[in-house]
Protein backbone atom coordinates (compact mmCIF):
# COMPACT_ATOMS: atom_id res chain seq x y z
CA UNK A 1 0.00 0.00 0.00
CA UNK A 2 1.41 3.98 -0.67
CA UNK A 3 1.61 6.68 1.33
CA UNK A 4 -1.37 8.21 -0.36
CA UNK A 5 -3.50 5.21 0.49
CA UNK A 6 -2.11 5.55 3.72
CA UNK A 7 -3.05 9.43 4.45
CA UNK A 8 -6.62 8.34 2.70
CA UNK A 9 -7.25 5.89 5.22
CA UNK A 10 -5.98 8.21 7.87
CA UNK A 11 -8.32 10.89 6.44
CA UNK A 12 -11.35 8.59 6.80
CA UNK A 13 -9.82 7.41 10.42
CA UNK A 14 -10.05 10.86 11.55
CA UNK A 15 -13.28 11.79 10.14
CA UNK A 16 -14.70 8.36 12.13
CA UNK A 17 -12.80 8.75 15.15
CA UNK A 18 -13.95 12.77 15.27
CA UNK A 19 -17.88 11.56 15.37
CA UNK A 20 -16.76 8.81 17.75
CA UNK A 21 -15.24 11.71 20.44
CA UNK A 22 -18.87 12.84 20.23
CA UNK A 23 -20.14 10.27 22.09
CA UNK A 24 -19.09 11.28 24.61
CA UNK A 25 -22.97 11.49 24.72
CA UNK A 26 -23.11 15.16 25.42
CA UNK A 27 -25.70 17.03 24.13
CA UNK A 28 -24.00 20.28 22.67
CA UNK A 29 -23.17 23.15 25.18
CA UNK A 30 -24.58 26.58 24.76
CA UNK A 31 -23.01 29.65 25.71
CA UNK A 32 -23.33 31.39 28.89
CA UNK A 33 -22.82 34.56 27.36
CA UNK A 34 -22.13 36.40 24.55
CA UNK A 35 -19.35 34.58 22.13
CA UNK A 36 -15.91 36.12 22.51
CA UNK A 37 -13.36 35.98 19.97
CA UNK A 38 -12.13 32.65 20.84
CA UNK A 39 -8.85 30.67 19.42
CA UNK A 40 -10.28 27.48 17.30
CA UNK A 41 -10.15 25.12 20.02
CA UNK A 42 -10.36 21.29 18.20
CA UNK A 43 -11.72 19.80 21.49
CA UNK A 44 -14.63 22.08 21.67
CA UNK A 45 -15.57 22.25 18.08
CA UNK A 46 -16.07 18.12 18.51
CA UNK A 47 -18.63 18.30 21.37
CA UNK A 48 -21.03 20.49 19.28
CA UNK A 49 -24.12 18.60 17.96
CA UNK A 50 -27.36 19.72 16.77
CA UNK A 51 -29.19 22.52 18.02
CA UNK A 52 -27.23 22.52 21.55
CA UNK A 53 -30.44 20.76 23.45
CA UNK A 54 -30.61 17.56 24.89
CA UNK A 55 -34.76 16.33 24.86
CA UNK A 56 -36.28 14.35 27.52
CA UNK A 57 -39.23 12.06 26.69
CA UNK A 58 -41.72 11.02 29.74
CA UNK A 59 -41.49 7.63 30.66
CA UNK A 60 -44.34 5.42 28.84
CA UNK A 61 -44.57 4.54 33.00
CA UNK A 62 -46.15 7.43 33.92
CA UNK A 63 -49.03 7.01 31.68
CA UNK A 64 -49.83 3.76 32.75
CA UNK A 65 -49.90 5.11 35.98
CA UNK A 66 -52.32 7.57 35.29
CA UNK A 67 -54.55 5.32 33.22
CA UNK A 68 -54.84 3.03 36.34
CA UNK A 69 -55.58 5.51 38.92
CA UNK A 70 -58.73 7.16 36.10
CA UNK A 71 -59.87 3.21 37.11
CA UNK A 72 -59.81 2.06 33.56
CA UNK A 73 -59.32 -1.71 33.52
CA UNK A 74 -56.25 -3.84 32.58
CA UNK A 75 -56.72 -4.36 28.55
CA UNK A 76 -54.05 -7.14 27.25
CA UNK A 77 -55.53 -6.66 24.01
CA UNK A 78 -54.06 -3.58 23.29
CA UNK A 79 -50.74 -4.77 23.95
CA UNK A 80 -48.27 -5.98 21.49
CA UNK A 81 -47.69 -9.79 20.76
CA UNK A 82 -44.49 -11.11 22.55
CA UNK A 83 -45.49 -13.71 19.53
CA UNK A 84 -44.36 -11.26 16.75
CA UNK A 85 -40.84 -10.84 18.60
CA UNK A 86 -39.28 -13.91 15.90
CA UNK A 87 -40.47 -11.30 12.91
CA UNK A 88 -38.42 -8.41 13.68
CA UNK A 89 -35.24 -9.09 11.84
CA UNK A 90 -33.52 -5.19 11.46
CA UNK A 91 -32.04 -3.39 13.73
CA UNK A 92 -34.84 -0.45 13.02
CA UNK A 93 -37.33 -3.13 13.93
CA UNK A 94 -35.45 -4.42 17.31
CA UNK A 95 -34.68 -0.79 18.66
CA UNK A 96 -38.48 0.42 18.24
CA UNK A 97 -40.13 -2.61 19.27
CA UNK A 98 -37.94 -2.57 22.57
CA UNK A 99 -39.30 0.27 23.02
CA UNK A 100 -42.82 -0.79 22.65
CA UNK A 101 -42.28 -3.92 24.25
CA UNK A 102 -40.61 -1.90 27.42
CA UNK A 103 -43.52 0.42 27.34
CA UNK A 104 -46.12 -2.64 27.41
CA UNK A 105 -43.84 -4.50 30.52
CA UNK A 106 -44.64 -1.45 32.45
CA UNK A 107 -47.67 -1.92 31.58
CA UNK A 108 -48.27 -5.06 33.13
CA UNK A 109 -46.61 -4.63 36.29
CA UNK A 110 -48.41 -1.11 37.02
CA UNK A 111 -51.73 -3.53 37.15
CA UNK A 112 -49.91 -5.71 38.92
CA UNK A 113 -50.78 -8.66 36.28
CA UNK A 114 -46.87 -10.76 36.59
CA UNK A 115 -47.78 -13.18 34.40
CA UNK A 116 -47.51 -11.53 31.85
CA UNK A 117 -44.42 -9.78 32.86
CA UNK A 118 -42.23 -12.55 32.18
CA UNK A 119 -43.09 -12.97 28.36
CA UNK A 120 -41.96 -8.89 27.82
CA UNK A 121 -39.56 -8.83 29.64
CA UNK A 122 -37.91 -11.93 28.10
CA UNK A 123 -38.89 -10.39 24.76
CA UNK A 124 -37.22 -7.08 25.80
CA UNK A 125 -33.77 -8.92 26.65
CA UNK A 126 -33.62 -10.60 23.73
CA UNK A 127 -34.57 -7.86 21.54
CA UNK A 128 -31.86 -5.74 23.67
CA UNK A 129 -28.97 -8.32 22.84
CA UNK A 130 -30.30 -8.37 19.18
CA UNK A 131 -29.27 -4.98 18.95
CA UNK A 132 -25.70 -6.17 20.83
CA UNK A 133 -27.02 -3.68 24.08
CA UNK A 134 -24.04 -6.02 25.93
CA UNK A 135 -25.03 -6.50 29.89
CA UNK A 136 -28.65 -4.11 29.63
CA UNK A 137 -31.03 -7.04 30.32
CA UNK A 138 -27.99 -9.88 32.96
CA UNK A 139 -28.86 -12.43 34.41
CA UNK A 140 -28.33 -11.13 37.74
CA UNK A 141 -31.26 -8.70 36.71
CA UNK A 142 -33.23 -11.20 35.01
CA UNK A 143 -32.96 -13.39 37.98
CA UNK A 144 -33.89 -10.30 40.45
CA UNK A 145 -37.18 -10.13 38.81
CA UNK A 146 -37.62 -13.08 38.76
CA UNK A 147 -37.49 -13.26 42.79
CA UNK A 148 -39.61 -10.62 42.91
CA UNK A 149 -42.44 -11.46 41.22
CA UNK A 150 -45.33 -9.63 43.69
CA UNK A 151 -43.54 -6.87 44.55
CA UNK A 152 -44.49 -4.20 41.85
CA UNK A 153 -42.20 -1.57 43.27
CA UNK A 154 -39.15 -4.28 42.91
CA UNK A 155 -40.08 -5.43 39.66
CA UNK A 156 -40.31 -1.56 38.21
CA UNK A 157 -37.00 -0.59 40.25
CA UNK A 158 -35.78 -3.44 38.05
CA UNK A 159 -36.85 -2.92 34.98
CA UNK A 160 -36.33 0.78 34.50
CA UNK A 161 -32.39 -0.24 35.55
CA UNK A 162 -32.44 -2.10 32.23
CA UNK A 163 -33.92 0.43 30.03
CA UNK A 164 -32.02 3.02 31.66
CA UNK A 165 -28.54 1.08 31.12
CA UNK A 166 -29.65 0.50 27.36
CA UNK A 167 -29.88 3.73 27.13
CA UNK A 168 -26.86 4.82 28.65
CA UNK A 169 -24.73 1.88 26.51
CA UNK A 170 -26.42 3.32 23.25
CA UNK A 171 -25.21 6.82 23.76
CA UNK A 172 -21.95 5.91 25.40
CA UNK A 173 -21.25 4.49 22.19
CA UNK A 174 -22.57 6.80 19.43
CA UNK A 175 -25.50 4.89 18.81
CA UNK A 176 -27.97 7.39 19.28
CA UNK A 177 -30.29 6.78 16.45
CA UNK A 178 -30.87 3.37 18.43
CA UNK A 179 -31.67 5.43 21.06
CA UNK A 180 -33.90 7.62 20.10
CA UNK A 181 -35.92 4.47 18.20
CA UNK A 182 -35.96 2.57 21.79
CA UNK A 183 -37.57 5.98 23.38
CA UNK A 184 -40.09 6.84 19.91
CA UNK A 185 -41.35 2.86 20.12
CA UNK A 186 -41.87 3.49 23.93
CA UNK A 187 -43.58 6.97 23.39
CA UNK A 188 -46.02 5.38 20.14
CA UNK A 189 -46.91 2.57 22.33
CA UNK A 190 -48.10 4.53 25.50
CA UNK A 191 -49.98 6.95 23.60
CA UNK A 192 -51.73 4.05 21.22
CA UNK A 193 -52.84 2.61 24.36
CA UNK A 194 -53.91 5.77 25.91
CA UNK A 195 -55.87 6.00 22.71
CA UNK A 196 -57.08 2.95 22.59
CA UNK A 197 -58.36 2.51 26.16
CA UNK A 198 -60.65 5.66 25.60
CA UNK A 199 -62.86 3.73 23.54
CA UNK A 200 -63.43 1.78 26.52
CA UNK A 201 -65.88 2.33 29.41
CA UNK A 202 -64.76 4.21 32.79
CA UNK A 203 -64.85 7.29 34.64
CA UNK A 204 -62.47 10.06 34.28
CA UNK A 205 -61.62 10.08 30.64
CA UNK A 206 -60.89 13.53 30.81
CA UNK A 207 -58.05 13.18 32.68
CA UNK A 208 -57.11 10.79 29.97
CA UNK A 209 -58.35 13.15 26.80
CA UNK A 210 -56.20 16.08 28.46
CA UNK A 211 -53.34 13.74 28.45
CA UNK A 212 -53.61 13.22 25.06
CA UNK A 213 -53.35 16.81 24.05
CA UNK A 214 -49.92 17.29 26.75
CA UNK A 215 -48.25 14.99 23.67
CA UNK A 216 -48.16 18.26 21.71
CA UNK A 217 -44.81 18.97 22.83
CA UNK A 218 -43.58 15.74 23.37
CA UNK A 219 -43.71 14.46 20.17
CA UNK A 220 -41.87 17.75 18.83
CA UNK A 221 -39.36 16.50 21.00
CA UNK A 222 -39.61 12.75 19.66
CA UNK A 223 -39.16 14.46 16.14
CA UNK A 224 -36.08 16.70 17.38
CA UNK A 225 -34.90 13.32 18.50
CA UNK A 226 -34.75 11.58 14.99
CA UNK A 227 -34.13 14.53 13.18
CA UNK A 228 -30.03 14.01 13.07
CA UNK A 229 -30.75 10.91 10.71
CA UNK A 230 -33.48 11.94 8.70
CA UNK A 231 -32.08 11.32 5.18
CA UNK A 232 -29.85 9.30 6.16
CA UNK A 233 -29.54 6.97 3.24
CA UNK A 234 -29.00 3.91 5.38
CA UNK A 235 -31.72 4.94 7.19
CA UNK A 236 -34.47 4.82 5.03
CA UNK A 237 -36.93 3.55 7.03
CA UNK A 238 -36.73 5.76 10.31
CA UNK A 239 -37.07 8.89 7.37
CA UNK A 240 -40.53 7.83 6.85
CA UNK A 241 -40.99 7.31 10.71
CA UNK A 242 -40.14 10.88 10.70
CA UNK A 243 -42.78 11.87 8.30
CA UNK A 244 -45.34 10.08 9.64
CA UNK A 245 -44.65 11.46 13.00
CA UNK A 246 -44.42 14.82 11.19
CA UNK A 247 -47.57 14.41 9.85
CA UNK A 248 -49.72 13.54 13.10
CA UNK A 249 -48.01 16.39 14.47
CA UNK A 250 -50.38 18.60 12.15
CA UNK A 251 -53.13 17.01 14.40
CA UNK A 252 -51.81 18.22 17.14
CA UNK A 253 -50.78 21.82 15.81
CA UNK A 254 -54.47 23.21 16.66
CA UNK A 255 -54.82 22.11 19.94
CA UNK A 256 -55.66 24.78 22.18
CA UNK A 257 -53.12 25.13 25.12
CA UNK A 258 -53.38 27.65 27.51
CA UNK A 259 -50.88 28.71 29.98
CA UNK A 260 -50.64 30.84 33.44
CA UNK A 261 -47.47 31.67 35.25
CA UNK A 262 -47.99 31.70 39.14
CA UNK A 263 -44.89 31.91 41.10
CA UNK A 264 -43.90 28.69 42.62
CA UNK A 265 -43.56 27.74 46.55
CA UNK A 266 -40.31 26.32 48.02
CA UNK A 267 -40.46 24.30 51.10
CA UNK A 268 -36.26 24.32 51.54
CA UNK A 269 -36.81 22.03 54.75
CA UNK A 270 -37.87 19.25 52.94
CA UNK A 271 -36.19 20.45 49.87
CA UNK A 272 -39.14 20.77 47.57
CA UNK A 273 -40.77 23.84 45.13
CA UNK A 274 -44.14 23.44 44.21
CA UNK A 275 -45.09 24.67 40.59
CA UNK A 276 -47.77 26.03 40.42
CA UNK A 277 -48.40 27.46 36.76
CA UNK A 278 -51.29 25.57 34.96
CA UNK A 279 -52.01 24.55 31.96
CA UNK A 280 -55.00 24.05 30.58
CA UNK A 281 -55.45 21.81 26.70
CA UNK A 282 -58.40 21.88 24.72
CA UNK A 283 -59.00 19.04 22.47
CA UNK A 284 -61.68 18.42 19.80
CA UNK A 285 -63.32 15.27 19.21
CA UNK A 286 -62.37 15.22 15.66
CA UNK A 287 -58.45 16.31 17.19
CA UNK A 288 -58.90 12.78 18.91
CA UNK A 289 -60.26 10.76 16.28
CA UNK A 290 -57.50 12.33 13.37
CA UNK A 291 -54.53 11.42 16.00
CA UNK A 292 -56.25 8.19 17.02
CA UNK A 293 -56.24 7.30 13.47
CA UNK A 294 -52.95 8.16 12.59
CA UNK A 295 -51.29 6.81 15.22
CA UNK A 296 -52.80 3.63 14.74
CA UNK A 297 -51.71 3.60 11.22
CA UNK A 298 -47.88 4.67 12.69
CA UNK A 299 -47.75 2.08 15.27
CA UNK A 300 -48.80 -0.63 12.51
CA UNK A 301 -46.38 0.10 10.61
CA UNK A 302 -43.33 -0.45 13.67
CA UNK A 303 -45.10 -3.64 15.15
CA UNK A 304 -46.14 -5.19 11.85
CA UNK B 1 4.78 11.70 4.11
CA UNK B 2 5.77 9.25 6.48
CA UNK B 3 5.91 12.08 9.23
CA UNK B 4 2.13 13.23 7.71
CA UNK B 5 1.46 9.89 8.72
CA UNK B 6 2.45 10.00 11.85
CA UNK B 7 0.94 13.26 12.96
CA UNK B 8 -2.43 11.56 11.62
CA UNK B 9 -2.38 8.65 13.57
CA UNK B 10 -1.05 10.59 16.82
CA UNK B 11 -3.96 12.94 15.92
CA UNK B 12 -6.65 9.62 15.93
CA UNK B 13 -4.99 8.21 19.12
CA UNK B 14 -5.55 11.71 21.23
CA UNK B 15 -8.91 12.08 19.79
CA UNK B 16 -9.69 8.14 20.95
CA UNK B 17 -8.55 9.10 24.02
CA UNK B 18 -10.47 11.61 24.74
CA UNK B 19 -13.58 10.42 23.78
CA UNK B 20 -12.92 7.57 26.10
CA UNK B 21 -11.47 9.57 28.57
CA UNK B 22 -15.46 11.76 28.25
CA UNK B 23 -17.60 8.48 28.11
CA UNK B 24 -15.42 7.25 31.62
CA UNK B 25 -15.78 10.67 33.33
CA UNK B 26 -19.47 10.99 32.51
CA UNK B 27 -20.18 7.25 33.70
CA UNK B 28 -18.25 7.75 37.20
CA UNK B 29 -20.38 11.13 37.20
CA UNK B 30 -23.45 8.72 36.77
CA UNK B 31 -22.35 6.33 38.86
CA UNK B 32 -22.18 9.06 41.88
CA UNK B 33 -25.73 10.40 41.05
CA UNK B 34 -27.21 7.64 40.83
CA UNK B 35 -27.51 7.41 44.76
CA UNK B 36 -29.73 10.65 44.99
CA UNK B 37 -32.31 8.58 43.66
CA UNK B 38 -33.84 6.40 46.33
CA UNK B 39 -36.40 3.42 46.13
CA UNK B 40 -39.41 6.11 45.85
CA UNK B 41 -38.60 7.21 42.65
CA UNK B 42 -38.74 5.56 39.79
CA UNK B 43 -36.11 6.38 36.96
CA UNK B 44 -37.09 7.52 33.55
CA UNK B 45 -35.67 5.12 32.02
CA UNK B 46 -33.04 7.95 30.32
CA UNK B 47 -29.77 9.52 30.46
CA UNK B 48 -29.25 12.89 30.17
CA UNK B 49 -25.22 14.04 29.51
CA UNK B 50 -23.27 16.81 28.62
CA UNK B 51 -19.28 17.90 28.35
CA UNK B 52 -19.16 21.18 29.36
CA UNK B 53 -16.29 23.47 28.73
CA UNK B 54 -15.58 26.73 30.58
CA UNK B 55 -18.86 28.74 30.95
CA UNK B 56 -21.20 26.64 28.61
CA UNK B 57 -24.60 25.97 29.74
CA UNK B 58 -26.04 22.21 28.62
CA UNK B 59 -30.06 22.82 28.49
CA UNK B 60 -32.31 20.32 28.36
CA UNK B 61 -35.99 20.15 27.41
CA UNK B 62 -38.59 18.48 29.47
CA UNK B 63 -42.54 17.61 30.25
CA UNK B 64 -43.46 17.50 33.32
CA UNK B 65 -46.87 16.06 34.48
CA UNK B 66 -49.50 17.58 36.61
CA UNK B 67 -50.06 15.57 39.59
CA UNK B 68 -46.69 14.26 39.72
CA UNK B 69 -43.54 14.75 42.24
CA UNK B 70 -40.31 14.31 40.56
CA UNK B 71 -36.82 14.55 41.82
CA UNK B 72 -34.02 15.93 39.40
CA UNK B 73 -30.37 15.61 40.47
CA UNK B 74 -27.58 17.17 38.60
CA UNK B 75 -24.21 16.24 39.19
CA UNK B 76 -21.04 17.30 38.24
CA UNK B 77 -17.57 15.01 39.32
CA UNK B 78 -17.72 13.17 42.37
CA UNK B 79 -19.04 15.65 44.92
CA UNK B 80 -21.99 17.45 45.55
CA UNK B 81 -22.41 21.26 44.56
CA UNK B 82 -20.49 21.69 41.74
CA UNK B 83 -23.58 22.41 39.10
CA UNK B 84 -25.83 25.40 39.02
CA UNK B 85 -29.06 24.19 37.35
CA UNK B 86 -32.32 26.58 36.83
CA UNK B 87 -35.37 25.08 35.43
CA UNK B 88 -37.59 27.83 33.31
CA UNK B 89 -40.87 27.36 32.01
CA UNK B 90 -41.91 28.17 28.17
CA UNK B 91 -42.17 31.90 28.85
CA UNK B 92 -38.72 31.44 30.56
CA UNK B 93 -39.59 32.24 33.82
CA UNK B 94 -37.20 30.94 36.95
CA UNK B 95 -38.98 28.74 38.35
CA UNK B 96 -36.51 27.13 40.94
CA UNK B 97 -32.30 27.93 41.30
CA UNK B 98 -30.64 25.54 42.92
CA UNK B 99 -27.83 28.14 43.66
CA UNK B 100 -30.38 29.63 46.05
CA UNK B 101 -30.36 26.22 47.92
CA UNK B 102 -26.89 26.38 48.20
CA UNK B 103 -26.10 24.47 45.29
CA UNK B 104 -28.32 21.11 46.18
CA UNK B 105 -27.43 18.10 44.10
CA UNK B 106 -30.82 17.01 43.53
CA UNK B 107 -33.98 18.92 44.72
CA UNK B 108 -37.83 17.76 44.54
CA UNK B 109 -40.87 19.22 42.40
CA UNK B 110 -44.80 18.96 42.58
CA UNK B 111 -45.81 19.93 39.27
CA UNK B 112 -49.74 20.98 39.83
CA UNK B 113 -50.54 20.68 36.26
CA UNK B 114 -48.13 19.94 32.87
CA UNK B 115 -45.35 22.11 32.31
CA UNK B 116 -43.00 22.26 29.10
CA UNK B 117 -39.70 23.37 30.84
CA UNK B 118 -36.42 24.15 29.91
CA UNK B 119 -33.16 23.10 32.52
CA UNK B 120 -30.12 24.14 32.27
CA UNK B 121 -26.88 23.15 33.53
CA UNK B 122 -23.59 25.07 34.44
CA UNK B 123 -20.47 24.39 36.04
CA UNK B 124 -19.51 26.06 39.00
CA UNK B 125 -16.94 28.83 38.18
CA UNK B 126 -13.92 28.39 40.02
CA UNK B 127 -15.08 24.79 40.83
CA UNK B 128 -13.42 23.08 37.39
CA UNK B 129 -12.71 24.11 34.36
CA UNK B 130 -14.78 21.24 32.71
CA UNK B 131 -16.48 18.16 33.01
CA UNK B 132 -19.11 15.76 32.24
CA UNK B 133 -22.61 17.15 33.58
CA UNK B 134 -25.40 14.48 34.44
CA UNK B 135 -29.15 15.08 35.04
CA UNK B 136 -31.40 12.43 36.46
CA UNK B 137 -35.07 12.26 36.48
CA UNK B 138 -37.24 10.30 38.26
CA UNK B 139 -40.96 10.33 39.37
CA UNK B 140 -42.85 9.16 42.68
CA UNK B 141 -45.30 6.81 41.73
Amino acid sequence: MNHKKYLKLALVGFILFSATAVITSCGDPKKAEEPEEEPVDAAKDLLTSVNGELFSIPSPLQTSILLKSSGANYSKDILNLTSKLPSYSTEYKKALNLGVYGADLGYVIIYGQTQDALGYLNASKRLADDINVSGAFDANLMKRFEKNMGNNDSLLSIFTSGYRATDSYLKNNDRNAVSGMVITGGWIESLYFTLNILKKDFKNKNVIIQRVGEQKNTLDHVIKLLTPFYQNPEMTELTELTDALLELYHEFEDIEVKYTFVKPTTDVANKITTINSTTEVKITDEQLKNITEKLSAIRQMIIN
Amino acid sequence: MIRKFTIALALIAALVSFGNKAVAQCDTVANACVRHMTNKYISDGQHYRALLLDKEIAEFQSTFYGGTTYRIAACSGLGDGNLVFRIFDKERNLLFDNSEQQNASYWDFKFVSTLDCTIEAQIIPGKAPSGCAVMMISFKQ
